[in-house]
């Protein structure tokens, strides 16, 4: 994807190629980059190669958990907003949300509108 | 022996005895002594004459017995003198012999205690014998006269100590029924005092319950009347509770004098009645228990059962009795159990079996079975003892649903999560789809307005019409949406289809198996289990698979499905809680192999492992190291007794921190023989 310099990036992290497929499709006209990661490793290295504006990733995946990456991405690039895409969010305690910063939750199966909405207020769109 | 006199009449007179035995003082070598002899021989050759020096040696030989009579030359007068001062009353009688000059010594003598005294004249050997035959005969006679008083003494103070510490009441009553006497036991009981008995009606004397409860008037009759009737029982009230006496009654003598006889039985009474309640009881408890008991003989026939018996066998009441037992106990029930205790004494407990009614329906039985052995410790036949366990199977079978459902509680979350996934992509895709089919909706209308212009326009029209799809594809993105269409379609169909396949693997355990075993393919209800349960576990675990052919079990399947469960469930904690937080993935590794008999099935992980210490309880039920609400603590327990069921093995071994391995092992037969299935 060949984008203008001034477009938001977008990384998106699943253990699933389906979810991450549907996603692309669901969001392809929202105007930012939209980058992928297959899980928290392929995620770091993104994050450490390049600029990203918001996070957006799957909670339940094998080795590094969602909520893993997140506290990671808390302590070493504090400025990038956290959204937790799940269909667990009541396994995961408030308090544990606040103190990860974790901007939104959104469900899986999500709601296109609202997801779409949750990453436009992320970005500052 | 028999003594002889021969008396001038020439009668021979006998004295009937053995051993008569005469002791003479006289002096060694003097002629009379050997006359004296010579004369008591007369009375016989058996008779003994034993000769005396001296008072002291005849008196020793006296003391020692069998002595019948002394006979004392008066010559010999100092210890003559010894002879009769150191002999006593019941000693045998002095006979004193004396020559001519000595007769007055002898008259002395004979003052002194002598029993006679005879002359030593011419005709000193016929007279001795005779004085000496009437002398021992006497003595002989006040001996026996002893013996007959001291034998009447006896049987007096017998009497006496019977009738006074016999712990039967006495009573002696006269032909007009009047008390002659009574003994202490009859005054004990019914208070009357010995000295008031006397002459005092009986009726009067004993409690009138006891009289009429006895029929003792009738009993009395009878006897006065010489026959003998049969002891009766009665029954009187008293402080503390009814006593009761054995009644009987004898005629004393011609006058009509009868003895009545009251032995106080109320103690047998009771102990009679504890007896017979005792047998009530058992019976009650052997005829109303639950249990079947039946006891056959050494040929398996039935000598006795209980209701229950019939009951369980399904035997119409009364006709289990001389019937056989191996008409239902049949296979490894009758053989390996019920005629191994027939034939080798062995005792059984808890053996499982089926028996088979008349009916074809099949129960199963839990059985014990023990040796029936007489007083002479000879074996006789059996006792078997069994229930029906309808009940306890289902029950057990319900334990092990319910532990199912834990086990799949646990596995909800794991799965649920396999199943959301493509719910996500499918419904995000399918939301996609139809905004892309509004897109092309767009599109073909621009289409429809491009037909209608080549059929009716003019060229410019159509190049009009044809500008306007192209440029709503380009702003559609067409070529995309339709590339992207059956992408997605594609996409949704495979998570679909993963979700189908979820939802099969789960259908598989939700239902129960029969109560038979069939044959089943170990690999494939070991690998079906793996895949539903790897659901739950694939973002932590690798699965290794190694599988070899294997024969045919007989089994439960959805049991033996519940045993690899509950095993691999416990391997995926074991790594979960050793891995917690690492990027690595625990190993699991599976195993099948056929062996001597049977199958070998191993799982295998590198989690945690089991602390030595707890490697032999971990079988035991709700035995857990989890936290509350993790597990119920029946998961290994309850794979072991379904391996056990199936006349299995399971075996654990583990190095703590590295890695667990159970080994199953399972024969072909899956128990089957073992249970005694027909």
């Amino acid at each position: 994807m060949n984008a203008p310099a001034e477009r938001s990036v977008l990384l998106v992290v699943d253990d699933e190629p389906r979810i991450l497929s549907a996603l692309q499709r669901c969001l392809r006209r929202e105007g930012y980059e939209i980058v992928t990661a297959e899980g928290a490793a392929a995620a770091l290295r993104a994050l450490r190669s390049r600029r990203i504006d918001a996070l957006l990733t799957d909670h339940k995946m094998p080795g590094v958990s969602g909520l893993e990456l997140i506290r990671e991405v808390a302590t070493q690039w504090p400025g990038i907003p956290r959204i937790l895409l799940t269909g667990w969010a009541a396994e995961i305690a408030p308090e544990e949300l606040r103190r990860l910063g974790i901007r939104a939750l959104v469900p899986k199966p999500w709601n296109d509108a609202e997801l779409k909405a949750v990453l436009r207020e992320a970005l500052g769109l | 022996m028999q003594l002889r006199s021969t008396r001038q009449s020439g009668e021979d007179e006998t004295l009937g005895g053995a051993g008569v035995c005469v002791a003479v003082l006289a002096a060694p070598g003097a002629a009379l002594g050997e006359r004296t002899e010579r004369a008591l021989r007369r009375l016989g050759p058996e008779l003994r004459v034993e000769l005396f020096p001296a008072a002291r040696e005849l008196l020793a030989r006296v003391r020692s017995g069998g002595v019948d009579l002394l006979v004392l030359e008066a010559g010999r007068g100092t210890e003559v003198q010894r002879v009769l001062g150191g002999r006593s009353a019941e000693d045998p009688p002095a006979l004193v012999v004396a020559e001519g000059a000595d007769e007055e010594l002898a008259l002395g003598l004979f003052r002194r205690g002598a029993a006679d005294c005879v002359a030593v004249g011419p005709d000193y050997e016929e007279v001795l014998p005779v004085a000496a035959l009437e002398q021992i005969q006497r003595y002989r006679a006040a001996l026996e006269r002893g013996a007959a008083e001291r034998r009447i003494r006896w049987l007096e103070r017998l009497h006496e100590a019977i009738v006074e510490e016999i712990p039967a009441a006495l009573a002696v009553i006269d032909p007009d029924g009047a008390l002659v006497t009574v003994n202490p036991e009859f005054s004990r009981c019914f208070g009357v005092a010995p000295r008031e008995a006397a002459g005092r009606p009986y009726a009067s004397a004993l409690p009138a319950d006891l009289l009429a409860s006895g029929g003792v008037a009738a009993l009395l009759e009878r006897v006065a009347a010489g026959r003998s009737p049969a002891p009766r029982l009665a029954r009187m009230a008293a402080a503390g509770g009814e006593r009761a006496f054995d009644v009987r009654a004898q005629r004393l003598d011609d006058d009509g004098r009868v003895l009545l006889v009251l032995a106080e039985v109320t103690r047998t009474e009771a102990l009679s009645k504890q007896v017979d309640d005792l047998r009530r009881y058992n019976e009650n408890i052997i005829q109303n228990m639950n249990s079947a008991l039946v006891v056959v003989d050494l040929e398996g026939v039935v000598g006795y059962a209980n209701p229950a018996a019939e009951r369980i066998l399904g035997a119409p009441p009364d006709r289990l009795q001389g019937a056989s037992l191996w008409r239902w106990f049949e296979g490894a029930l009758r053989g390996r159990l019920v005629e191994r205790t027939l034939r080798e004494g062995v005792r059984f407990r808890g053996a499982e079996g089926l028996i088979v009614r008349d009916s074809g329906e099949r129960v199963p039985i839990g059985t014990s079975c023990a040796p029936l052995v007489d007083g002479d410790g000879v074996r006789r036949g059996a006792v078997v003892i069994f229930q029906d366990l309808t009940e306890i199977k289902q029950l057990q079978r319900q334990v092990l649903q319910a532990e199912k459902m834990a086990s799949i509680g646990q596995l909800a979350a794991g799965v649920a999560h396999e199943i959301n996934n493509p719910m996500g992509f499918i419904h995000a895709n399918l939301f996609q789809l139809g905004e892309y089919v509004q897109d092309l909706a767009r599109v073909f209308e621009e289409v429809q307005g491009l037909r209608k212009a080549c059929a009716t326009g003019s060229l410019v029209e159509v190049k009009g019409a044809a500008d306007r799809v192209e440029a709503v594809a380009e702003e559609v993105d067409a070529d995309y949406l339709l590339e992207d269409c059956s992408k997605a379609v594609r996409e949704s169909l495979e998570g679909s289809e993963r979700i189908r396949h979820i939802v099969q693997d789960l259908r598989a355990f939700s239902h129960p198996d029969g109560s038979e075993r069939s044959d089943a393919d170990v690999n494939e209800c070991l690998d079906s289990t793996a895949n539903i349960v790897w659901t739950m576990m694939k973002h932590a675990v690798v699965l290794t698979k190694e599988y070899q052919d294997l024969p045919p079990v007989r089994c439960f399947p959805m049991q033996l499905k519940q045993v690899f469960m509950n095993l691999l469930v416990n391997a995926y904690q074991a790594i979960e809680e050793a891995g917690r937080g690492a990027e690595r993935r625990g190993e699991i590794l599976l195993r099948t192999r056929a062996a001597r008999g049977g199958v070998v099935v191993e799982v295998a992980d590198d989690g945690v492992g089991i602390p030595a210490h707890d490697l032999n309880r971990i079988f035991d039920p709700f035995f857990t190291t989890k936290e509350v609400g993790v597990g119920t603590g029946l998961g290994l327990s309850i794979a072991y007794n379904i391996v056990k069921r199936h006349g299995g093995t399971l075996r654990v071994e583990s190095e703590p921190g590295a890695r667990t391995r159970f080994e199953i092992f399972l024969p072909r037969d899956g128990g089957e023989a073992a249970e005694g299935g027909a």
